[in-house]
């Protein structure tokens, strides 16, 4: 850890204890992984029912059915705990990374903003839904993304750099099953308009190539993901709470949740 | 509760769901004492909105009492009696601070299903497709408000619900559209479409200063309404040809103003007309733009297009050539309810109009499904519905 003058300070990325994993469990875990992903995905994408809803319930059925074929002779319930196993896929190389940036205005100072982004709850309410992402310290958060038969998926991500008011990057565990790394900037907008922030995201989807091909090639499900979480921190912002269909009463028995 | 639910086209049902919960903190809970079936809820009964999912419950004009507040809720308490506007505002984000209300940018949960076909999202609306929100709608006992300190207005004079409950939607919508068409003292107004949101519009061009309202429809009760609730000179579009008509009504000029009541099921004629039907049957277009078509041809040069009609998708051969070269403004959008509740009501109080004239069924919820079919076929006289929950 360093600082420079400007009182930037800058963090190497969190290198995690390696773990003697055999070959079976790194596919597995990888299975898991792109099952996970696939079924958030499609959960997603039935819930929208609109032509890029249906894109990405295409995109992430791929997944799930990669996920899960060939799984079932394994511990469905296999956890890749970042900090226990290697579940890094052997198919994913630099190529297959898919990244996407959003920007969106938000009628706040960038101090305010930077300052709301920071607080520690903050994550979870964005994320919700998509992931589970508790807090390990102000940092560190620790990411989960469950799936189907109780399949779960997890990692940690650290602050890398940290710019008050300017810029927030931060990156996963180095062997993460998902890697990925993400930055938030804010810049002041014109006219008195408050913040435009800028999102940039980066991972290696699980699923090996093809899965990565498409979901590069949609380009869906990056895209909806940066943007949920962008339209949800703006409210929050600006609104103090978060617009939801939870709980909305409807004749599918289940309100509008699936 | 029971509720209207959609459940694919022409299938409307009474549903046994669940009642409505306070989820954010500015939430508020109305309990429904009259709701409305707008001319904008035929367009998901006939299957031409996107996103509409099987299961969604209905209506976007209700009126009730709060039964319910959450704890951010400021101007509302148990036991108000209000209306409730069809858009969902925020009141914090920049497009309701310049009072764009059905423009807010806080208000759709959905939003990224909008921006993907329209490249920004408009405000939420209750019961109107997940585009468009996903929220649940007023035709039910109970319905969740969000914003609640920024849509419901509170009404505390005892006027009846028939007179204040058109404030939701169709009243202000009507008037925002003869505002939109930028009327100037004396001028010719015409109004295609003469179902609620067309009566309003007639009402309003007078309001705001028009020496001459024309009303063109097919449907016999609406043009005598048009006639003798809001004085206007009607076309029977099936009977005579529009152009020709308003050619020989203004001097070959063509009326100053030109609104657009009707929307994406325009009842065209001729070939364009049959030809619109085929392709939006097959998926080819989403919208029958007929009337709109109609507008630009006969608008005066350098006049105003005001269209309030809902439009849900693209319009093939709509006519840009002469929209340009005739030097035509086009004012469109959801109504911004927010901006007109309170004039309007003071308008009602006062006794300058009374907007239950439209009203000509009043049913219990139980019989929306059949009113449904009612009012899309203009059976029995049917204008505008009212349900009792």
């Amino acid at each position: 850890m360093s600082t420079d003058q400007r009182g930037v300070t800058e963090r190497e990325p969190l290198h995690g204890p390696n773990s003697e994993s055999s070959r079976g469990s790194l596919e597995r875990g990888g299975r898991i992984a792109a099952a996970t992903v696939g079924g958030a995905i499609v959960a997603l994408g039935i819930k929208r029912r609109s032509l890029g809803g249906a894109a990405a319930a295409l995109a992430g059925g791929w997944l799930l059915y990669r996920g899960l074929v060939g799984g079932r002779s394994g511990d469905e319930s296999f956890d890749t705990d970042s900090a226990s196993g290697d579940g890094r896929l052997d198919a994913v190389d630099a190529s297959d990374a898919v990244e996407t940036t959003r920007s969106t205005t938000i009628g706040a100072s960038p101090d305010e903003v930077y300052e709301r982004w920071r607080e520690p709850e903050t994550m979870s309410r964005l994320y919700g839904g998509l992931f589970d992402v508790t807090a390990r310290d102000e940092d560190r958060w620790h990411w989960t993304a469950s799936g189907p038969l109780g399949a779960t998926v997890s990692w940690d991500t650290q602050v890398v750099e940290d710019r008050p008011g300017d810029c927030l990057r931060w990156e996963s565990h180095e062997n993460a099953p998902v890697s990925n790394e993400g930055q938030v900037r804010f810049r002041e907008a014109p006219a008195g308009r408050g913040t435009e922030l800028t999102f940039r995201f980066r991972f290696e989807p699980p699923g090996g190539s093809v899965g990565a091909a498409v979901t590069k090639r949609l380009e869906i499900v990056p895209e909806s993901l940066a943007a949920v979480v962008l339209d949800r921190f703006k409210s929050l912002v600006e609104t103090g709470e978060i617009p939801t269909l939870e709980r909305n009463p409807s004749a599918r028995g289940a309100g509008d949740l699936l | 509760m029971r509720a209207l639910c959609w459940h694919g086209e022409e299938d409307v049902r009474v549903d046994e769901v669940p009642d409505p919960e306070l989820v954010n903190p500015h939430d508020a809970i109305v309990e429904i004492t009259a709701t409305a079936i707008c001319g904008s809820d035929l367009h998901l009964y006939d299957g031409y909105v996107p996103t509409m999912r099987e299961g969604d419950v209905l209506g976007h004009e209700p009126m009730g009492e709060v039964v319910d507040v959450g704890s951010a809720v400021e101007t509302l308490e148990e036991g108000d009696r209000v209306v409730v506007p069809f858009t969902i505002s925020c009141g914090s984000c920049w497009f309701c601070e310049e009072e764009l209300y059905s423009l807010c940018d806080n208000s759709n949960p959905n939003a990224e299903v909008a921006r993907k076909v329209m490249g920004q999202s408009p405000a939420g609306l209750f019961g109107y497709s997940h585009m468009l929100g996903g929220y649940a709608g007023g035709q039910a006992e109970y319905l969740r408000v969000p914003f609640a300190d920024v849509g419901p207005l509170k009404v505390e004079s005892d006027l009846p619900d028939e007179q204040v409950l058109l404030l939701s939607d169709v009243f202000p919508t009507g008037y925002m559209a003869a505002e939109n068409a930028e009327i100037e003292e004396d001028d010719t107004v015409a109004v295609w479409g003469c179902g609620p949101v067309g009566q309003f519009a007639i009402q309003s061009a007078w309001m705001l200063g028009a020496g001459r309202v024309v009303a063109i429809d097919r449907v016999p009760e609406r043009l005598a309404m048009a006639r003798e609730h809001g004085d206007a000179e009607t076309i029977h579009f099936e009977e005579e040809d529009v152009y020709d008509r308003l050619m020989a009504m203004t001097g070959g000029r063509g009326p100053d103003r030109c609104i657009d009541a009707v929307g994406t099921e325009a009842h065209g004629t001729g070939l364009m007309g049959l030809t619109d039907k085929a392709k939006q049957q097959v998926n080819l277009e989403a919208d029958r733009p007929h009337v709109l078509r109609q507008a630009i041809k006969c608008c005066r040069k350098g006049g105003t297009l005001s269209v309030p009609g809902v439009y849900v998708g693209h319009a093939d051969n709509v006519p840009v050539g002469p929209l340009m070269n005739k030097a035509l403004t086009v004012n469109t959008g959801q109504t911004h309810v927010q901006r007109y509740l309170d004039p309007l009501l003071e308008k009602i109080e006062d006794g300058d109009i009374d907007p239950s004239f439209v009203v000509t069924h009043r049913e219990p919820l139980e019989r929306g499904p059949e009113m449904y079919e009612t009012f899309r076929d203009k059976e029995d006289g049917c204008v505008k519905v009212v349900l009792t929950p």
